[in-house]
Parts: structure tokens; sequence; C-alpha cells
């Protein structure tokens, strides 16, 4: 179960909606307790991808290792990914899932018109061969 | 020894430490000796055949190593390792599956968050439910779109839509309670819907910054559940009242001024609209703005509000709807009274045979210019002179009677020395109090009510009669800060 609260989760639609029509990508921060994940923080990062943004995205690893190090001086850990869907549902493609990595929550939020239409939270396994629906709330 | 920074999720395999100091003359010793003293962080991050796991990568201080030298790579006392996540995604290669979420399903929070709603049966789930999923434009982030915009985001409106393009000024807060004085200057989108958002962080936003117009109406509302209607002036009430009709939009009305105010619902199926109450428009001018007839700063809380419940009964479709009767509201007497309103059959647009089956050119249906464009503003007319050639008249010692049309309480807030006070309406009798031949400049507040008096004059045989551009407004800005603005 992964919990956002008003602030971060106002802040990842507002980044979403933002650069609408590209897919936006950051990082969520907080705490995780015995797999009850609460999100206290978003950190809205560059989407990297060079090339069409409207539906890939690439966090550069340097902004992570930085995202890490604001966590950590904020006494928040790195809890988990979020990026957008734009026109799109918040289901987690093959690409996100060829791309992922187990550790953390990975939030997809679906864009409709510039507009949030829904969102998805999925935990994919060590083998990138599937995503578990991890329950969300915000 | 070299140390290495564990990534938040593995801190659980490394007794919670977030930094391991581990021997190794090489990155891969380094690894292989951090996994030996913690077992269970192997498969975090090799696979079975030992190999790094593909969504890893490993820095050395802040190179990747893959371009280094690889698990190769010398370390050194002081160095850093990183075990860095490759992240990235897209929701392209395979189609969508079907829709997964129900967008007005409601999490917990929501349940909690609307709990008084849901405990009364007349909204229950299925009431806050709808309320998520319904769409409402305002027109206008002012007066009263100021309490709509806020009581709706706490109802639970799923998305609401606004349209304005004006900034905050200081004059507006003696109303728009959802500008702060912090916002001036702002745009009240921002500023409106920074509120909305703090109030309702899951509510959808969508701000149109532009006038709303004949050529964009129809677009902008065609999204829209119902549209409610706060603005100020004829052109654009006619306007939404004419695109809600096209369109089947039910428009909640409200208007207000000075200690009063009307609300009601026009374009309800089978109900009246606005132009059944008024086939057309009054003269412009005859009915001041808030910012020329003054307003009560709460009268817009009171119209607003009524709007919202207005709104809010609609979309759960409770009660008895404000169809087909006009709320009249008096502040001064607090009293709320109701005219009845029928549908004309002949009404030019919602009719049995409507002439209109287009948007229009409402400013010149209403007999108003198109706004200025800010070139325009400054441009001074023929008749009209600028605050600071009245200024350089005053200073040459020139012989000249500026006379101001204001009312008297206003001249008691701001006045300019040495003008001479006839309120408008007592022009045509004061005449004879002028002389025909004399240098007169006359001024207002804006310049609309000194125009005015200026045809007035010009009609009656005076000559040499200019309109101050601007107003007091203008000679506060541009002459002497010293008056104050009101």
């Amino acid at each position: 179960m992964i919990r956002i609260e008003p602030e971060p989760w106002a802040a990842m639609l507002a980044h979403a909606r933002q650069v609408y029509p590209d897919e936006c990508c950051g990082v969520m921060l907080g705490i995780s307790e015995n797999g009850a994940k609460s999100v206290s923080a978003a950190l809205p990062l560059e989407n990297s991808f060079e090339g069409p943004r409207a539906a890939r995205y690439e966090l550069r690893p340097e902004d992570l290792i930085a995202a890490e190090k604001a966590a950590r001086g904020r006494n928040l850990d790195l809890i988990g990914i979020y990026h957008s869907h734009p026109d799109c549902d918040a289901y987690f493609s093959q690409t996100d899932l060829k791309n992922s990595c187990p550790w953390y929550s990975f939030v997809v939020l679906s864009i409709r018109g510039g507009e949030f239409h829904h969102a998805n939270s999925w935990l994919p396994n060590f083998e990138q061969t599937e995503a578990a629906g991890e329950e969300l709330i915000y | 020894m070299p140390k290495v920074l564990i990534p938040t999720p593995l801190r659980q395999f490394t007794g919670k430490q977030d930094t391991v100091s581990v021997p190794g003359g090489t990155v891969g010793e380094v690894l292989g000796a951090l996994t030996a003293r913690y077992p269970d962080l192997r498969k975090q991050i090799f696979t079975d055949e030992g190999k790094v796991r593909s969504f890893v990568n490993v820095y050395l201080n802040d190179e990747d190593i893959r371009y280094l030298g690889k698990d190769a790579t010398a370390a050194q006392e002081s160095d850093t390792i990183s075990l860095v996540p490759s992240i990235a995604g897209g929701s392209t290669v395979t189609a969508p599956p079907e829709t997964t979420a129900d967008a007005a399903a409601l999490s917990n929070d929501e349940i909690l968050r609307y709990s008084r709603h849901l405990i009364l049966p007349e909204v229950g789930i299925e009431g806050q439910r709808k309320l998520k999923a319904a769409k409402v434009l305002l027109v206008g982030a002012g007066g009263l779109g100021a309490p709509l915009g806020l009581y709706l985001a706490a109802a639970g409106i799923g998305r609401i839509g606004i349209v304005d393009f004006d900034v905050v000024d200081v004059t507006n807060l003696q109303r728009q309670v959802i500008h702060f004085s912090s916002d001036v200057g702002r745009k009240k989108l921002d500023s409106a819907a920074e509120k909305m958002l703090a109030i309702n962080p899951r509510l959808s936003v969508v701000k149109y910054e532009t006038a709303l117009t004949s050529e964009n109406a129809l677009a902008i509302l065609k999204d829209y559940d119902l549209v409610v209607d706060g603005t100020d002036n004829f052109p654009t009430r006619y306007l939404v009242n004419d695109a809600c009709v096209l369109l089947g939009k039910p428009n909640v009305y409200g208007s207000i001024f000075r200690f009063e105010g009307q609300a009601t619902i026009f374009a309800y199926r089978g109900g009246p609209c606005y132009r059944c109450l008024y086939p057309e428009p009054p003269p412009p001018g005859l009915v001041p703005s808030c910012a020329e007839g003054g307003v009560l700063g709460i009268l817009p809380g009171t119209i607003g509000l009524i709007q919202a419940t207005e709104t809010v009964k609609l979309i759960l479709g409770i009660g008895e709807p404000l169809v087909g009767r006009l709320l009249l509201y008096d502040a001064l007497g607090m009293r709320f009274r109701e005219l009845k309103l029928r549908k004309n059959p002949e009404c030019p647009v919602c009719g049995e045979h409507p002439t209109i089956t287009r948007l229009i050119d409402y400013h010149q249906f209403c007999g108003v210019p198109a706004p200025a464009t800010p070139a325009q503003e400054t441009q001074v007319n023929e008749g009209e002179i600028d605050v600071t050639e009245v200024k350089a008249k005053m200073d040459r010692g020139e012989d000249f009677v500026l006379l101001d049309v204001r009312e008297p309480h206003e001249y008691k807030i701001a006045a300019i020395s040495g003008s001479r006070l006839i309120p408008l309406g007592e022009v045509s009798k004061r005449l004879g109090e002028l002389d025909p031949k004399a240098d007169i400049v006359v001024h207002c507040k804006s310049g609309m009510r000194s125009a005015k008096a200026c045809a007035i004059l010009r009609q009656a045989g005076f000559e040499r009669v200019r309109n101050m551009k601007g107003g007091i407004l203008a000679w506060s800005d541009r002459v002497d800060r010293g008056v104050p603005k009101y």
C-alpha cells in the first residue's frame, strides 16, 4: 500500500500537466514501514530521454543520486518513482517493465487532454517480467 | 576502505545502515565483499549467474564503471561506490489494456474527507461520485468566482475549469476572498487555482487564460456539464447564455450590484434563458459596474454561494432547482424575494423559431466597444486630454475649469485640488454655473461619466470641452501619487 499526501500529490499532478503532452518523471520521498509506504514529498526530475518524449521517459542516474542525497538530507527515503502516460491509461507498459527496478513503487499517472484522469501504482519483479498492482491512496 | 552507499530499499538487508565500508581493491571485489557480508543483498544486485542486474548501475564517485574499467575499476580508500537503479519507461510498445481504474470511485481517504456528505442520504456514495465525475466551468475568478471556486473545490467536484485573464488588483481584496494580499499582481487564474488545490488536491483545475469570445466559447464550454456565470459585463453574459442554449448546458447565473443580487438557472431543459428575461441589453452605461457603482464586499459571497448550492444540487439531481424563478436578494433589507420567470416562445435563441443559431458579435449587440488594446488605452483621441497635459496647463497658470462630475462622497475620498464638483446627474440642471466660452476639462474616476458630461456640455453649446482620459485614477498614477486611488 502506498499513500501519497496531498502536497506531493498536487505537485505530481501539476508536473504531469505542465509537461503534457510529454511524459513527466520524478521521485517520491517518504517513509516505508512494513510494506506501508507514505509519500510526503515529490521531486520532479527532468525527462532525459533523447527523442520524442510523448511516450518515453528516462531518469538520469546522476539525478537519482542527487535525489537520494536530498532524501537523506530531509530524513526521508526515496521510495518510489512516478511518471505520466499522456492520453493513455495508467498501466505498466512493456517499456516500463523492461526498464524498471523492483526496489521501488512505480506510480503511473494517466493524463488525458492535459488533465489528470486516473493513476495506479505498480511493483515490478526482479526478472522484469511482471508488475503487481499496489494499492494507491491519494 | 571504500564506502558503499546503500539505496533506501536495500537498507533492510544491511541492518538499516545507509553507508557500509568494505575492503576490496576493485569495485568487483568491494561488491563481492559487501554481498558476502549481507547475503540477502546478493539477490538484489546480482543475477543467479553472478552478473550485476540490468537495472543496477554501479557508480564510482560520480562515474559509471561501465565507462571506467567495469568490475576491474580500481577502488581507493577514499572512493564512494553508489548503486543507482536504471529507470526509464513509457507508454509505447504494447497496446493499452482496458481502463483499469474507475475514475469516479472513492478512495478511503476520500470517504473520510467527504463523510459529512456521505451521511446525508440525499448525497451518499452515489452522489459524491457524481460530484467527482462532474465538470464545472466558472466564467470569471472575481467576486462570484471566489466563493464558487473555494466551495466547489471543497465539495469534491472532479474538474473545475476557470476562464479569466485578469490579474489580482488591490481593490479586489475587499470581496474576492480567494485572492490574498500577497497575490496582488498575480494572475487570478494562478491565485485561484492554488487556493482550490490547497483545499482539495484531488481536484483537477483547468485554466483558460483568455476572455470568453464568440470564437472560443463553444470549444471551451463543450467539455463541461454546466457553466457558472460569474461575469460582470453584458456582452459576456449574453455570450455565456447563448453558448449554453446552443450546447444545451445549464447556466447557473448570478449578478450583483451595490447591495443587491440576483440568481437563477438559465438554459435548463424546458426553462427560460437570459434572453427570455432580458431580450435586449440595457443602454450602454446605464447599469454601472462594481468599479463605478461600488459593491458591498460580502454580497458576492452570498450570491456566489447560492450559485454554488444550485450547481451542486443540479449535479446531484436533488431538491428543487432555481429554474423559472429569479431570486432577488436585498442585503440592506435582508430580504429574499422571488420572481416567476417564463420561457418566452418568441425568444430569439431558445424560442420555437430561433433566429440566433450561432454566436454573434456581443460587443456590437450590447453597443459597447470591444475591450481596448493596450495601445488604444493610452492613445488620446479628439476631445480628450492627457492627465500630464492637464498638469502642464495648471503649472503654466492657464485659465481653465477642471470639472469633477463624480458624486460628493467620492470627492471626499480623493479630489484634484482646484477642481470643481458638479455630479453628472446635476450637470444639465446647473449649466448656468458654467461659462460656455470657458476652457473646460472634465474628469471623473476613470473617464466614463466625464465622457457623458462632455457630451451634455457640447450639446448645450459649450465648445472648449475636453475629457480627461483615465480620470482621477490616471491622475494618481501619472501625476500625483498623493491622490489616493479607490
